[in-house]
C-alpha cells in the first residue's frame, strides 16, 4: 500500500532486531522463538488435539501476519505470483508443484526428528549455546549446501 | 490469555523482519546455498550475536521471567536424531528453498506455492509425530520440557 521499506532490510539491521526478539521472548516466556513448534501446536489445535500451547498457535497466525503487514501495507503490495519463477524456469509446473510439496514434507519431518528448524535450533538453540543446536545446525548447513550442489550439477548448472 | 497476545506480537514481529529481509523469497534462500550471497549467513550469525551474550547474562543473574519461571537456558548433549534429523531438513531446505517461518510469509506476500510448501511441513512434522506418539514441544528447538506455560 504505501512504499516506506527498502527493497531489501540489510542484515545488520534485520539480524540483530531479530537477536533482541529472542532474547525478548527467553525474557517474558523462557521459551525459544521455534517456528517448527507452532505448526506442531497449530496442527494439534486443528487435530483438537489435548493439551496444545495456544500461544504458539498465536505466534504461528502472527508470523502470517507480520508478513502481510510488510510485503502488503508497509511496500507496495506484492501481487500473486508462483515464489518459485528460478525452480520453473529450469522445470514445468507439474514437476515444480511436487518438488515443492516434497522438499517442504523432507525438511518438516526433519525438524520433527531434530526438534527443530532454523529458528528453535539454527538461531534461538545456537544463541543458547547448545551443543545439540550447533550439530543440528552444522549438520544441515552442510547437507543444504551439498544438495544445492547437486541440484545445480544435474540441471546443468541451470538453477 | 496475556501470554496470547505476546505470542501474536512476536509473531508479527518475527514475520515482518523475516519480509523486510527477503527471506521469504526463494531466490534469497537459493543464492545464500548456492554461496553467491552471504546475508543471509550474516543475518543468522549478527541474531546470534546479539541474543547469545545477553541470553548468557539474563541467565547468570538468574532473572526470574513472568511466565516461564527462571530464565534457563539448554544445553543438550547432541544425540543420534540430531544429525540424521538436521541432514534431512537441509536436503529438504535446499529442495523446497524455505523453511517453516519463511513459508508462511511467502502466502502473504502473494506467492502462490507457498501453499504447496505449508500443507507439506505440516505432513512431515506429522509423519513424525505418527511415529513418535509424543508431540509435545517437539519443534521449538532447545529448552527444558519442565516450564509449563498456561495459556
Amino acid at each position: 500500500m504505501f512504499d516506506l521499506l527498502p527493497d531489501r532490510l540489510a542484515w545488520y539491521v534485520g539480524g540483530p532486531i531479530l537477536g533482541l526478539l529472542i532474547v525478548g521472548l527467553f525474557a517474558i516466556a523462557n521459551q525459544p522463538l521455534g517456528a517448527s513448534g507452532a505448526y506442531v501446536q497449530t496442527s494439534g489445535l486443528i487435530r483438537r488435539m489435548p493439551n496444545v500451547v495456544t500461544w504458539r498457535v498465536w505466534y504461528f497466525v502472527g508470523m502470517f501476519v507480520g508478513g502481510v503487514l510488510v510485503t502488503q501495507v508497509l511496500r507496495e503490495g506484492a501481487e500473486i505470483r508462483s515464489g518459485y519463477d528460478a525452480l520453473r524456469d529450469v522445470f514445468p509446473l507439474w514437476a515444480v508443484v511436487p518438488l515443492v510439496f516434497g522438499g517442504a514434507t523432507l525438511l518438516g519431518y526433519g525438524a520433527a526428528v531434530a526438534g527443530g528448524c532454523t529458528s528453535g535450533h539454527g538461531m534461538c538453540g545456537t544463541a543458547q549455546r547448545s551443543p545439540a543446536s550447533l550439530t543440528v545446525t552444522a549438520t544441515f548447513m552442510a547437507t543444504a549446501v551439498l544438495t544445492t550442489l547437486a541440484l545445480r550439477i544435474v540441471t546443468g548448472g541451470d538453477l | 490469555m496475556k501470554l496470547n497476545l505476546i505470542g501474536l506480537l512476536f509473531g508479527v514481529a518475527f514475520g515482518g523482519v523475516l519480509a523486510a529481509s527477503n527471506l521469504h523469497e526463494y531466490d534469497t534462500i537459493h543464492a545464500m546455498l548456492r554461496l553467491d550471497e552471504f546475508d543471509v549467513f550474516w543475518f543468522m550469525a549478527s541474531a546470534i550475536a546479539v541474543s547469545a551474550p545477553l541470553l548468557w547474562l539474563l541467565e547468570r543473574r538468574r532473572v526470574r521471567t513472568p511466565f516461564g519461571g527462571d530464565l534457563v537456558l539448554s544445553r543438550s548433549k547432541p544425540e543420534k536424531h540430531h544429525v540424521q534429523g538436521g541432514a534431512l531438513f537441509g536436503v529438504g531446505w535446499a529442495i523446497a528453498g524455505t523453511c517453516p517461518a519463511p513459508a508462511l510469509v511467502m502466502v502473504s506476500s502473494g506467492a502462490v506455492l507457498g501453499l504447496v510448501a505449508i500443507p507439506g511441513i505440516f505432513l512431515g512434522l506429522h509423519l513424525r509425530e505418527r511415529q513418535q506418539k509424543s508431540g509435545a514441544h517437539v519443534g521449538d528447538g532447545e529448552h527444558r520440557e519442565t516450564v509449563v506455560v498456561p495459556g
